[in-house]
């Protein structure tokens, strides 16, 4: 079993529904994420036009996290999940500076690196990610791609020119794949990005004693 | 190149995370700064005990001290960059062999042994033929000690401008950088002018191969991929341009320019201005080659 997740970007609308679920489901902690959507508007007015993106964590199957963990923190599950053990991770910061993918962060509460895992314990208890139950529009598929009856191995049959995964170049085999996506919404390096359109603002820490 | 379409797309990302801040920031330079004076302070003791054995002897007890005050320096800055530095230990028990942060920890490990063993033969036992033995074992070890921060950065899959065939030249440049630099710092006038000239044109080889290699990619690192063109954004008149300046003329221009001065002028002074130009030089210059290539948004 190999499993895999695909995005149908003609039917994402931009919700953040599947960006709520995984925090609530997976407790993230505020200013991280495990799964964002990135929106990218494209065009001049009035002819323009906003596009959405959910972003996470790939699972490739040749993972440059995996490889560069010191302490096999970032391990490989059976099903092809890119698992990490909390207990076992050091915080080198490898990992960030592997993915290709800006997937890994470093969760502040526990000091060590964190990302996606398809929502692991779930999938043990035979439940789908919370990312694609909370899905309005059931633009997310998820599903095993080596079983050929599945829905996302059927989806991939019927999009078979329109499938792509992001940074392919990387060689990462990424068991994640987008349909109707193009350059802006796929490539970082294809839409500019300033300062100033956060999620997040930078109000993360109190300084609590000493003098001021 | 894709970024030639934004004028056609107008495409602006109005809603994401944050830009990425800096992971791997002055902790792991020093980190890397410090094992080049380790490590080279060595290649530079078994190239001068080889080829001056009578000259060079006295520098058998501070070169082996010096290399393990840096090597502890550079073991120190890798344990206090970890999230989690009491978990330091997992490298030991649960290694993960194809890391190149577990293969180097293994290493400087075994280095640090045979430093501690050298001292043992010189200072205790007073026995030059063992330390001189054990040193030819240190030196063939303290080439990959050298090498596998070039690995790591070559396993940072997402940047693409740390490349392992120029790292990796780089890095072993860095040391005899640095141990040609710290050496004549640490010898004084006590070499003959033969070894002075010897440790001088080390220095100014390595200044010049690893210039060459820095202006190579500065040049023509962006016409290959478009990552290394938008990472070299960031010293083409972005925000860290000064800095990289400064990094190349103290590191390399101005070790390279006193070399060729005191060896006409026979001047030992200017070498001493020309390595501590150099060790200032090549921490600047690490540094900015480490820090660009995290401000590249990945996502």
């Amino acid at each position: 079993m190999q499993l895999g997740f695909l995005v149908d970007l003609h039917l994402c609308m931009g919700c953040k529904g599947c960006e709520i679920a995984c925090k609530v489901e997976n407790e993230v902690p505020l200013s991280t994420w495990r799964l964002r959507v990135k929106y990218v508007d494209v065009g001049a007015f009035p002819e323009t036009k906003r596009t959405f993106t959910p972003l996470r964590c790939n699972h490739c199957a040749n993972a440059p996290c995996e490889r560069i963990c010191p302490v096999s923190a970032l391990h490989y599950l059976e099903n092809g999940i890119v698992n990490i053990d909390k207990e076992r991770c050091i915080g080198c910061a490898g990992c960030v500076m592997a993915c290709p993918y800006g997937a890994i962060y470093i969760d502040p509460q526990t000091q060590t690196a964190d990302k996606c895992t398809y929502c692991a314990h779930r999938i043990a208890s035979s439940m789908m990610p919370s990312c694609v139950v909370a899905c309005p529009v059931e633009a997310n598929i998820f599903g095993d791609l080596d079983d050929p009856t599945s829905n996302i191995s059927k989806y991939i049959q019927q999009h078979q020119g329109d499938v792509q995964v992001r940074k392919p170049e990387k060689g990462t085999d990424p068991h994640h794949f987008y349909v109707g996506g193009g350059n802006v919404q796929l490539n970082p390096l294809a839409s500019f990005r300033g300062e100033g359109h956060n999620l997040f603002n930078n109000l993360t820490h109190i300084h609590l004693g000493g003098h001021h | 190149m894709v970024h030639e379409t934004l004028a056609a797309t107008n495409a602006i990302v109005v809603l994401d995370v944050a830009l990425p801040s800096v992971f791997w920031g002055w902790i792991i330079t020093m980190n890397m700064w410090a094992k080049s004076v380790g490590t080279g302070i060595i290649f530079l003791t078994f190239f001068l005990l080889k080829k001056y054995p009578e000259q060079t002897g006295f520098i058998r007890f501070p070169a082996v001290v010096i290399s393990i005050v840096f090597i502890h320096l550079f073991l120190f800055f890798t344990v206090i960059d970890l999230h989690q530095m009491f978990r330091f230990w997992h490298i030991f028990f649960y290694p993960h062999l194809t890391s190149a942060i577990t293969i180097g920890a293994w290493m400087a490990t075994g280095f640090v042994g045979l430093l501690l063993a050298m001292t043992y033969a010189i200072y205790m036992k007073k026995d030059e033929a063992m330390y001189d033995k054990l040193l030819g074992w240190t030196t063939l070890l303290a080439i990959p000690v050298t090498l596998y921060t070039a690995g790591l950065m070559a396993e940072a899959t997402a940047r693409e401008l740390w490349q392992m065939p120029t790292e990796s030249a780089q890095m072993i440049l860095a040391a005899l950088l640095a141990g040609s630099a710290t050496m004549l710092l640490l010898g004084g006038n006590k070499f003959s002018e033969a070894v002075k000239k010897d440790l001088a044109l080390v220095l100014g080889f390595s200044a010049a191969a690893a210039f060459i290699l820095y202006m190579s990619e500065y040049i023509f690192g962006g016409m290959k991929a478009e990552e290394v063109a938008a990472t070299l954004a960031f010293v083409k008149g972005g925000e860290y341009t000064a800095m990289f300046w400064i990094g190349q003329v103290l590191a390399f221009l101005i070790p390279m320019a006193l070399v060729c001065l005191s060896l006409k002028n026979k001047s030992y002074y200017l070498l001493k201005i020309a390595a501590v130009s150099a060790l200032v030089g090549l921490w600047v210059s690490k540094h900015v080659w480490l820090v660009i290539p995290q401000l590249l948004n990945m996502s």
